[in-house]
């Protein structure tokens, strides 16, 4: 069997053996026991699975886990829902997603959180207009699935970070 | 509603000898479990307290283990450590007889420990509950009785070995098909006739009601198992005969030629569709050989109905296979909409511990599984007659048909049926109806509860029917609506008034002043090249409640002023625990700490016992059952049925305004120093919270922690635990409390003082609500109004929602920005039922265990009108008034409100759901 070496939420791991097959969502939840990212749907369909994968150029984008063989994230250093708040200190989008009431069952809200702070980070290295600004929040979370919410809050939350702050994500 | 009776649940489990946790203190494991389920939990902020988030919101945002599906073995203290895994293997057939399990596949260390198959079941005398008829396992030899039937439980000891063999087994089924035997037949789930002609005027008693003459059911089927309607001339049935005698003259009324009339004579289609919870079902359980115990942990929306029939299941089984306790712990659940109500997925947890004994074993769906085995919503064929006045737009008499395909396995199909037809004239008053509804057996996969079920079928079929109407009659829509509504005090098609607000009127009002409704004209005119815009509106009534529905509540107040709840209602995102603590803190000055959701265990002190079907029960029987105080209806619902707000809260809520009473006034008076003769003792209800503070006009403001620990210190209550029941009217009984005879909305209730034991108190008096309430329809119902605003692409025929608009009433709103969120949810997947969302029957359909998202379409935020779709909520008429059901109400109308924009748009009217790019291309 293989074995695979990562880092999570700024922790090393491995090597641990895997199963060649044996996806990286089973391998977080499974393995580690790390279950704060869900399962979801197994097609890469409804991103509650999301993590962040933190390349070395200091760019990060969010990867599903469902479809994806625990090898693939060897050597990669991700982000889960687990790894947002320091010493209990919530981050700001987490704050966010709190006070707009943003989710119910709270199930996609991992995917969620990942996917906005992802977008948060990217809008810091590189802001964009105002008038970019729901269009571009509407792009970033697209491929999420709520099915409580009608996503209304979780677009305002994630929003709100960026006005809250404008001259940090907006040109 | 027709439901099996509990009364055999209650007997199967006590005639095997099986304790079920329901009153017992709960053991190390569960404790720990409990813990994990009591939010935010002392080490975590709490953002309700100062109503800026939701009591669970932290553990939701830091991934804190929650859903069941969060659990292994490890993760429950005093289990063994590790984990084994379960796997259902389910038909994709049911038109052949299966033959075999050819498991050949699965060689070397794929092979399972065990396997289970529909003879191990019958040979330990394994049994499905009568809810669930059918054979849980299909048997080799059998026909499947519906597509998606579980037919072998494969146990392995290993994840490697369960996951590649879930994979494999995907892709080639295990399942050995011979013979075509065609589907199986059973009878039809209900059929029912609902049929109402009111008196001359409005206030003259009605010529026949459903609730003078009670429910029928026509008794004749043809030999397909079709109902026949006419009132036939035999002598059995003629219950039937006179209310069908009455239902045909209807119906020849509207047929008769007469040009002072409009007759529309429509049919409709709706289509199944998923709940699609995003977390797949799931549990985990243990069986104890040595001590004959089964734990489980199952995330579902009826714990008592889970724990109830595993107890049935196992009531009549052999020794060997039959624990003698079982005790159940329920989780926070990634979503429901229904679909986690009375679903059997808790027993084959419970078979796959059993049949692998010592070794905890969790049993959880993918989502193929979860398309093909989890419940979904009834597809209706609906076929509506109704004849307006030309002269007034009055709707003069309306009559439907009904057609349900309840699937292959009984589950809430007779309810679905009754509730559709309860519901088909909607928010409007009718003298003349006539509603035949029949809930069919099939071979597809299983229907039951879903958001809105039997309402948001029946509502399209109406809203969309008075939008044609107003246009052939030339009268506004609104105006229409408005001339036909159902007036406060006015009788429902049952016979019976709603027996709260009714808001209707407010609600057309709101939609006619939006700026939406009035640019209609100018926004169509204003249509870019190749676009076609429309405006469309709907209205809906929608019952909460089931007419039998109740709630546990414990309240506890610490020395330092902390407020613990506990209570049987289940958190599936509706936000039960936040609305619970928001209501306890009128009464008691703090927004609770701690709230622990989906306990059935924790009210032994009540000494609760049951007996007969609440819905069915006589009023000799209840009277005779009363007699015994510790005697309720019934003693948990399911959280369902928009019942949250208005049910879900009254145990707690009352109990903490009992806990007021007895507990803090007490304890003002004595820091008051207020004596037993001044009047002033008596004025509880006229003191405040503010920040914290009781403030009494003329006293000085005390504060919350120092009255909780003067409440402990005097003796006085510091807790209240409680049982409410409804039947469209509380149950009301009085309690002796320090000398009073106090009467509440509860029929049980036990109390603590100081650090002292929970003691149950005799009630001295009880009134439950008559057992002839049974024969009514819905008396509790919320409205709601949607409108919204379409642009359709000329070239491709997509629908694209701009804009949308909500107003709802729910009275007292107990958390404003969760039934906000429940609008916005609601406007999705209504949204989604309209336009995206579809199941095809049988053969193509999930239960061939080949769908999932991608094949099934969900609304995306790309999809709606995310900045731009704008919830009202009406303030409540009182400042009184109690909450109301919404959870459902605000996804229903906006199925039609898009119907109706879309024929705005484009001239044509849509009948079949959902509406695709392909069927509006068809049709420009």
């Amino acid at each position: 069997m293989p074995a695979i070496s990562l880092t999570i939420n700024g922790r090393a791991h491995g090597p641990i053996e895997v199963r060649a097959d044996l996806s990286m969502n089973d391998f977080l939840r499974e393995v580690l026991g790390l279950t704060g990212t869900k399962f979801g749907c197994g097609a890469a369909q409804c991103l509650s699975c999301a993590v962040i994968v933190d390349a070395g150029d200091g760019t990060s984008a969010t990867m599903p886990t469902c479809v994806i063989a625990a090898t693939d994230f060897d050597g990669k250093a991700i982000r889960t829902v687990e790894g947002h708040a320091k010493d209990g200190a919530l981050t700001p989008l987490q704050q966010s997603f709190i006070s707009h009431f943003a989710f119910q069952c709270g199930y996609c809200t991992p995917g969620f959180l990942n996917e906005g702070q992802v977008l948060l980070e990217r809008l810091e290295k590189a802001p964009i207009p105002r008038a970019e600004l729901e269009r571009t929040v509407t792009e970033a979370l697209d491929g999420h699935l709520c099915r409580c919410s009608g996503y209304v809050k979780y677009h305002e939350a994630v929003r709100d970070v960026i006005l809250a702050d404008p001259g940090r994500f907006l040109t | 509603m027709t439901e099996p009776s509990r009364r055999d649940v209650l007997k199967w489990s006590a005639a095997g000898g099986i304790a079920l946790s329901l009153s017992r203190l709960p053991v190390a494991m569960a404790a720990a479990f409990d813990d994990t389920q009591t939010l935010p939990g002392r080490a975590r902020p709490n953002p309700a307290a100062a109503g800026h988030g939701r009591i669970d919101a932290v553990a939701k945002v830091t991934g804190a283990k929650l859903y069941v599906s969060d659990f292994r073995a490890a993760d429950m203290e005093g289990w063994p450590a590790t984990t084994a895994h379960a796997l259902l293997v389910r038909a994709a057939d049911a038109t052949h007889v299966l033959t075999g399990i050819d498991l050949g596949a699965l060689d070397g260390d794929l092979k399972p420990t065990v396997v289970v198959t529909g003879q191990d079941l019958a040979q330990a005398g394994l049994k499905g509950p009568p809810f669930y008829a059918g054979d849980l396992l299909c048997p080799v030899g059998t026909t499947p009785l519906y597509l998606g039937q579980p037919a072998a439980l494969l146990l392995f000891e290993r994840f490697d070995a369960f996951d590649r063999a879930r994979v494999l087994l995907r892709e080639k089924s295990p399942l050995v098909f011979g013979a075509e035997t065609g589907a199986l037949a059973r009878p039809n789930y209900a059929a029912m006739r609902f049929t109402r002609v009111a008196g001359p005027t409005p206030d003259a008693p009605d010529v026949y009601s459903p609730l003078m003459e009670g429910w029928i059911s026509p008794g004749v089927f043809e030999a397909g198992g079709r109902p026949v309607w006419q009132p036939l001339p035999i002598a059995e049935g003629g219950q039937y005969k006179k209310g069908a005698t009455y239902g045909e003259a209807i119906r020849a009324g509207i047929a008769a030629a007469d040009p002072a009339a409009l007759v529309l004579d429509r049919s409709f289609r709706t289509q199944s569709i998923d709940p699609m919870f995003l977390e797949p079902e799931c549990g985990l359980a243990w069986y104890d050989p040595k001590a004959r115990a089964l734990r489980l942990a199952l995330g579902v929306q009826s714990p008592l109905e889970a724990a109830e029939a595993l107890g049935d299941m196992f009531g009549a089984a052999k020794e060997g296979v039959r624990p003698k306790s079982i005790d159940t712990r329920f989780a926070h659940l990634g979503g429901g909409f229904g679909g986690r109500d009375h679903t059997p997925f808790p027993l084959y947890v419970a078979l796959a511990a059993i049949f692998l004994p010592n070794r905890p074993i969790r049993l959880a769906h993918d989502r193929f599984q979860q398309f093909q085995g989890g419940i979904k919503r009834h597809a209706f064929d609906i076929r509506s007659k109704v004849a307006f006045e030309r002269a007034t737009g009055r709707i003069r008499a309306f009559a439907a048909d009904h057609v349900l395909d309840g699937g292959g396995l009984a589950n809430y199909s007779a309810s679905v049926a009754v509730v559709s037809a309860t519901s088909a004239i909607g928010a409007y008053d009718v003298p003349k109806v006539d509603v035949t509804t029949v809930a069919e057996h099939t071979r597809g996969v299983t229907a039951g509860s879903m958001r809105g079920y039997g309402v948001v079928q029946t509502t399209v079929a109406l809203e969309t029917l008075m939008d044609e109407a107003a246009a052939a009659l030339g009268i506004d829509p609104v105006t229409l609506r408005r001339r036909n509504l159902l007036k406060t005090g006015g009788r429902s098609m049952a016979g019976n008034p709603w027996t709260v607000s009714v808001r209707t009127p407010e609600l057309l009002d709101k939609m006619e002043a939006h700026a939406l409704w009035r640019g209609r004209a100018a926004a169509k005119a204003a249509a870019p090249a190749g676009t076609l815009v429309g405006t469309g509106l709907a209205l809906c009534v929608k019952d909460y409640g089931t007419g039998a529905d109740c709630a546990l509540g414990r309240v506890e107040l610490e020395p330092d002023g902390r407020v613990r709840i506990v209570c049987d209602a289940v958190e599936m995102g509706n936000g039960i625990g936040t609305a619970m603590a928001n209501r306890v803190a009128q009464y008691l000055g703090r927004v609770a700490d701690e709230v622990s959701v989906a306990r059935i265990d924790a009210f032994g002190a009540l000494g609760l016992v049951t007996s007969g079907d609440p819905y069915t029960i006589t009023q000799a029987a209840q009277d005779k059952a009363a007699k015994n105080p510790r005697w309720v209806p019934a003693i948990s619902s399911a959280t369902s049925a928009s019942i949250g707000a208005h049910v879900g809260t009254q145990a707690a809520g009352e109990a903490a305004r009992i806990l007021l009473r007895f507990g803090l006034w007490p304890a003002a008076l004595a820091m008051w120093g207020i004596r037993k003769n001044d009047p002033r003792r008596f004025l509880w209800e006229e003191a405040y919270w503010q920040d914290g503070m009781l403030i009494m006009s003329g006293l000085p403001p005390l504060a919350q922690p120092d009255l909780a620990a003067k409440a402990h210190a005097m003796g006085a209550l510091t807790g209240t635990m409680a049982h409410a029941f409804s039947r469209w009217a509380w149950a009301q009984a009085a309690f002796p409390l320090d000398g009073f005879n106090w009467a509440a909305d509860l029929d049980a209730l036990a109390v603590r003082r100081g650090k002292g034991p929970f003691k149950v108190l005799d009630r001295s008096f009880v009134a439950f609500p008559p057992a002839s309430y049974n024969r009514i329809g819905t008396a509790f119902v919320s409205g709601c109004g949607t409108l919204v605003r379409v642009e359709i692409d000329r070239a491709s025929g997509a629908v694209r929602v701009a804009r949308g608009y909500s107003v709802l009433e729910c009275g007292h709103a107990l958390a404003p920005e969760v039934v906000r969120g429940q609008a916005h949810g609601g406007f999705a997947m209504g949204l989604g039922q309209a336009l995206l969302e579809n199941l095809p029957p049988f053969e193509d359909g999930p239960g061939n265990g080949r769908w999932n998202l991608g094949d099934y379409v969900v609304a995306r935020g790309s999809d709606l009108p995310v900045h731009a779709l704008e919830v009202e909520i009406l303030p409540p008429v009182a400042p009184n008034e109690p909450p109301k059901g919404m959870a459902e109400v605000v996804m229903i109308p906006v199925v039609p409100a898009i119907l109706n924009a879309i024929a705005d748009a484009t001239g044509k009217r849509f009948s079949a759901l959902p509406v695709t790019p392909d069927d509006v291309r068809r049709v420009l």
